[in-house]
């Protein structure tokens, strides 16, 4: 099911409020154009999924927070950020989850200089 | 007066390097964070650069006390992007291998746990052994001893050997007797049962906002288990029943293992009596691609830490991208709040009841 940035946050908690109560995963893939992060959410009591997908532009990539909905975005968010450089808005900005790297680098993205030393990653 | 302890990243209490940072007053944790990443090998991107059949090697260092549970996974996930069906003999199988594989890692866990616990070396130098017999089945049923691995895409990469059924139900009633053991000598311990009764509880709200799985979700009685919601291979035609339990204290977490374990041992039994002949070995190796370009697909297993998701875009010769949602991960971060306002010795109690692998969290 696809999105916008601006209504996440609401089809969100129109989903929890249906019952699907139980987050699966947030995670995002790089398409170069576009870069989508998806959120998949759970109903435990009827056995359904759904998946929320946003578009981003790979330039200007971000997304609100979703912990006030979502207890379990904690660490999901933070690895997204770290892996993919998508800013998550309205939290507290802590320190990333896996490398700490100093924030630029998006280790996952398809541009991601792999074959560099270290160093000059980011 | 508040105090700051660190503990690791090399600890024998961790189970591998993880560091947690806690805050405590007195003896009472304030706040513990567990700081990841150290096994950290961007797994995630070493498979976007290679062909699909290079990758189950990545797969089974993920979760290096379940290999097989992980090789699977990456294997139904290929299989399920190339629309490939799996033979009905190496589906049962598979049922096999992997239930033999859960009570072996949940053998390592209660052996490690128990250590934790003030057990000191019996039980884990028991149930070492104990896995060790299961170790060898699973090297006589793929050839390797560490790593096994014996999916194919659309099977396997060898039948069971001959004598393979009767080996393993003589295991199987050894380990039946052995479990029962275990259960006797660790529930009239004072010293077990005081350090896990009421210890850690985790409610059912809590558990699901905070998305745990496996084992941990069950103990705190939410009664979801994939091998019956979504079940995959023949699990829809075994007895298989998921084992939860109400109390969501660490005691909850290890009853919830141990029928488990007994669970495991009654689906075996009965897969390896089922289990039709024929053919059962997957398709060679050089005809291993998903045609279509991005092609999606998904596959969620249980796994012995919990439910094990891949999601797949997948290319004519190498996985797009695929996003791991490994159960050490999800559990591991409801640490920081199982842990709080509990007393500083019960953390290791809490941290061993969730059964992390630190390869699987970190990817």
């Amino acid at each position: 099911m696809k999105t916008e940035r601006k209504e996440l946050l609401d089809s969100l908690r129109g989903l929890y409020s249906k019952g699907y109560t139980y987050l699966v995963k947030i995670y995002a893939i790089d398409y170069v154009k576009t870069l989508n992060a998806i959120y998949v959410v759970r109903n435990l009591e009827e056995m359904k999924e759904e998946a929320l997908e946003v578009e981003l532009d790979p330039a200007d990539a971000w997304v609100p927070s979703v912990m006030r909905i979502y207890k379990a975005a904690d660490w999901y968010e933070r690895e997204m950020q770290e892996m993919f450089a998508i800013v998550i808005r309205d939290r507290d900005a802590e320190r990333l989850l896996l490398e700490k790297w100093n924030g630029t680098a998006a280790p996952l993205r398809k541009n991601f200089a792999w074959s560099e030393p270290y160093e000059k990653m980011g | 007066m508040n105090t700051r302890i660190n503990i690791g990243p090399v600890h024998p209490s961790t189970h591998g390097v993880l560091r947690l940072v806690a805050d405590i007053d007195g003896d009472t944790v304030l706040n513990v964070e567990p700081h990841i990443g150290f096994l950290h090998r961007g797994v995630e991107k070493l498979v976007e650069n290679r062909m699909y059949m290079q990758s189950p090697t990545y797969m089974e260092k993920l979760d290096y006390a379940a290999p097989m549970s992980y090789d699977e996974l990456y294997v139904a996930t290929v299989e399920k992007a190339m629309g490939v069906e799996i033979k009905e003999r190496a589906q049962w199988v598979r049922v096999v291998l992997l239930e033999l594989q859960r009570i072996a890692s949940h053998l390592l866990w209660l052996g490690t746990t128990a250590n934790d616990l003030g057990q000191f070396f019996t039980l884990f130098m028991w149930t070492m052994k104990d896995r060790d017999i299961i170790l060898r089945l699973l090297e006589r049923a793929s050839g390797a001893r560490m790593f096994y691995m014996n999916m194919r895409i659309g099977g396997l990469v060898q039948d069971l050997p001959p004598g393979f059924g009767e080996s393993a139900q003589e295991v199987l009633d050894y380990l039946e007797k052995r479990v029962k053991k275990y259960e006797a000598y660790l529930e009239r311990n004072p010293v077990f049962v005081g350090r896990t009764r009421g210890v850690g509880i985790l409610n059912r709200e809590d558990a699901i906002s905070l998305g745990v799985t496996g084992p941990v979700l069950r103990a705190s009685g939410v009664d979801y288990d994939t091998r019956k919601y979504n079940a995959y291979y023949v699990y829809g035609k075994l007895s298989f029943r998921p084992q939860t339990r109400s109390e969501g204290d660490v005691f909850a977490r290890y009853k919830v293992r141990m029928l488990e374990m007994g669970e495991s041992i009654r689906l075996v039994r009965e897969a390896l009596d089922r289990m039709p002949d024929g053919d059962a070995v997957g398709m060679p190796v050089r005809l291993i691609t998903p045609g279509a370009k991005n092609r999606e697909a998904r596959a969620s297993r249980e796994t012995p830490r919990g439910e094990g998701i891949m999601y797949m875009i997948a290319d004519p010769q190498k996985p797009y991208r695929l996003a791991i949602r490994s159960p050490t991960f999800v559990n591991l971060a409801a640490l920081q709040h199982i842990a709080k306002d509990c007393r500083m010795a019960d953390v290791f109690a809490i941290l061993g009841s969730l059964d992390i692998v630190m390869g699987d969290a970190d990817k």
